[in-house]
């Protein structure tokens, strides 16, 4: 035995022994534990710390949130709130028309509503179809595959705040791109203070920082469609465009459909890239409901946490039902894969 | 019609080279197998043929036709893959009418073309499944369906049998051979299994590296085998090679001296076989026989015995180290080993000089 080896089965042996004497202590009120609950008590034990981090942090926290949401006022401690029952969630849902902010008693839930609406419907489709376009070059025999891949999943590992600041650099009336247009000889563009323009900076922005994620899921969903069927249809005689929709698109619907509910969610939720890129701005135009919800309960001046709880409440339905949707979507596809 | 004929292919990836000057006349209505161990390039040399991969140089042509450098699509083929590659979101009719679709065939003739396959096939009862809700031999019918269909002038199959078990590849291959027979089309089938290579081919190429060792009939290949390869590649068991040394020479015939104590006379009209001089000699394990005689017999050791019913397998070894397979007729050995002599007539054995080459001499 060499003296490296020697040594390293003693650093070994100083590691395990606390977890041995750990065990040690924990192994007679285990046994104990056992024989008074059985099996069923041995994963009630085990998953205790889980269920107990779960409780904490999101049963509690989603229980207290209803609790505001039946009570108003502007104190935070839910003892010093008075209880209003379901009025919060009328205030958010009356409305002369809900195709017109302007007629509702809550025009900004409602505004936030109608912009999170355009940018889910606009994001996620223009995310899905860049997603795909980049996966179908990605998965083709391309020069530095490798790291076109890397290059495209980089802005996935950003945070939304750092994502948001680069574009702004890059956007403000001062920044790089107008800088580039300038030095063509164009007229700046009001990219973040014009409504147009800054809610398709919005769209961009989100785009820009997510499509890594799905492209890699799409990707992947390529990658395991057999080479074979290809080669078949190559056989066949089948033109390019006809093998994408014939083939490629229907044998990737499984990972499809999982990376437009996930998207759903995501845009659904929207928040800190855009947060920090317009502001909300200019006027509401940029105002999305988690905006919305950040707003009212803690940033406004007459901030109203029952308001903002009753708001995340209805958005919290909105997700739960992609979320069941995503779930009998995966059920279905491991159900097709077993049988296939 | 469907001649097919390469001229001087080559294949190299980088500067790996995988096919080495392959030059093949394959007939109109023939079935060509192209047979050999894993690695051999004949699915890529199929594949060559199919359009899916084109040679580093060479020529490939199809009734006349220089089809080197046109797409899988225009060369008028229709390939079985080893996989299948059924399109699984598709019904069974959708698969068999996807490549008629793409050639923009009215509907009716589609029809009629699918309804002639299927009976064909026996196929008709699962049209409206998909791939996934069929056995593997069902699976197998489709995939020849899908290529009958398109009528096409030659069938390339890559080893269609080998995802299915014994029994049902038995089966198949039979019902491969009576489609060939019956469609009269050329077909040019890559297996590894020589067996499947027999009993199906009018000629089979044995390959290895990239080189086409051998090219003749079934029985050709087994009787005269061109090399040493081809004579341990053709036939089941394997044929023994012994590595022998010519002792003395007689016109017409030389003894030989070899492992298991084998010393004997062995007719050698043709062969220019030198005193001292290394060869092999090659005996297929049916041709060997337990004698008593000394003169001509291989001494060893019996290490298993495989009792078959009709006939015994004997896997024996002899003092020096020599393996030996032999396959006697019924059941002539109890399984409980010693030693036997082994026997062979000298006019079975095939000879091969120091470089592997066959020796004529008989």
């Amino acid at each position: 035995m060499t003296i490296g080896s020697a040594i390293g089965q003693k650093i070994g042996a100083a590691i395990v022994a606390p977890i041995g004497w750990l065990a040690a202590i924990i192994d007679a009120p285990l046994k104990l534990w056992q024989r008074a609950t059985g099996t069923t008590g041995m994963a009630a034990f085990f998953l205790a710390p889980n269920m107990l981090i779960f409780g904490v942090f999101v049963l509690a926290p989603f229980v207290i949130n209803f609790l505001y949401s039946t009570t108003s006022g502007n104190a935070f401690f839910l003892p010093d709130r008075s209880f209003v029952g379901a009025e919060q969630y009328q205030r958010l849902l009356e409305c002369g028309s809900y195709l017109d902010p302007s007629t509702c008693r809550e025009d900004l839930f409602w505004k936030a509503v109608h912009n999170t609406g355009l940018f889910v419907v606009l994001q996620v489709t223009l995310l899905i179809v860049v997603s795909m376009i980049t996966a179908l070059i990605l998965n083709r025999e391309i020069v530095g595959r490798s790291f076109w891949r890397a290059v495209f999943f980089f802005p996935v590992l950003l945070s939304p705040v750092v994502v948001g600041l680069i574009w702004r650099w890059i956007l403000q009336r001062q920044g790089l791109l107008n800088s580039m247009l300038y030095q063509f000889g164009y007229q700046p563009t009001e990219w973040l203070t014009d409504r147009f323009w800054a809610f398709a900076a919005g769209i961009t922005v989100s785009v820009w920082a997510h499509m890594g994620f799905f492209t890699l899921i799409l990707l992947a969903g390529l990658q395991a469609i057999p080479r074979d069927l290809y080669e078949a249809a190559e056989m066949d005689g089948t033109r390019p465009g006809r093998v994408f929709w014939r083939i490629t698109l229907p044998l990737l619907m499984p990972n499809l459909l999982v990376v437009i509910i996930l998207a759903l969610i995501r845009a659904v939720q929207i928040f800190d890239e855009v947060y920090v890129l317009t502001g909300g701005g200019p006027g509401t135009s940029t105002l999305f409901l988690t905006q919305y919800i950040y707003e009212v309960g803690f940033a406004s001046l007459l901030r109203n946490p029952g308001l903002a709880a009753a708001a995340s409440i209805l958005m919290g339905a909105v997700l739960v039902v992609l979320t069941l949707v995503q779930l009998q979507v995966g059920r279905r596809n491991e159900k097709k894969g077993a049988r296939e | 019609m469907g001649r097919i004929t390469l001229t001087n292919i080559d294949r190299a990836y980088g500067k790996v080279k995988v096919l080495h000057d392959i030059n093949l006349d394959i007939q109109d209505g023939e079935m060509l197998v192209l047979v050999g161990p894993s690695g051999c390039g004949k699915s890529t040399l199929l594949r060559l043929l199919a359009g899916l991969d084109q040679p580093t140089s060479g020529k490939l042509e199809i009734d006349g036709r220089d089809v080197t450098r046109v797409s899988a699509a225009d060369r008028g083929l229709a390939m079985v893959f080893q996989s299948y590659a059924l399109y699984p979101h598709m019904t069974v009719r959708q698969n068999l009418a996807f490549g008629l679709e793409n050639q923009r065939m009215p509907k009716a003739e589609i029809d009629t073309r699918i309804n002639e396959a299927t009976r064909m096939l026996e196929i008709g009862q699962y049209l409206d499944r998909r791939p996934g809700q069929l056995s593997g031999g069902q699976r197998q019918r489709v995939a020849i369906g899908r290529a009958v269909v398109r009528n096409p002038t030659a069938f390339l199959l890559d080893e269609p049998l080998s995802n299915l078990d014994a029994e049902l590849r038995i089966s198949t291959r039979a019902e491969i051979s009576a489609l060939h027979k019956r469609l009269a089309t050329t077909m040019v089938y890559v297996t590894h299994d020589q067996v499947e290579a027999m009993t199906l081919a009018d000629r089979i190429v044995v390959m290895r590296a990239g080189r086409i060792e051998q090219i003749g009939r079934p029985l050709d290949l087994y009787n005269e085998p061109a090399n040493l390869f081809v004579a341990g590649f053709i036939g089941a068991p394997r044929m023994n090679l012994l590595p022998c040394k010519v002792k003395a020479t007689a016109p017409g015939s030389v003894r030989i001296e070899g492992p298991g104590g084998l010393s004997m006379s062995i007719v050698a009209s043709d062969a220019n076989l030198k005193p001292g001089e290394d060869f092999t000699v090659g005996i297929r394990p049916h041709d060997m026989t337990i004698g008593m005689g000394s003169d001509g017999a291989l001494e060893a050791q019996v290490t298993l015995v495989e009792a078959l019913g009709p006939e015994t397998v004997a896997h024996t070894l002899t003092a020096d180290g020599q393996k030996l397979v032999a396959v006697l007729k019924g059941q002539q050995l109890d399984g409980s080993g010693g030693s036997i002599k082994l026997h062979f007539d000298p006019a079975m054995a095939h000879l091969f000089d120091r470089s592997g080459q066959r020796v004529p001499h008989r």
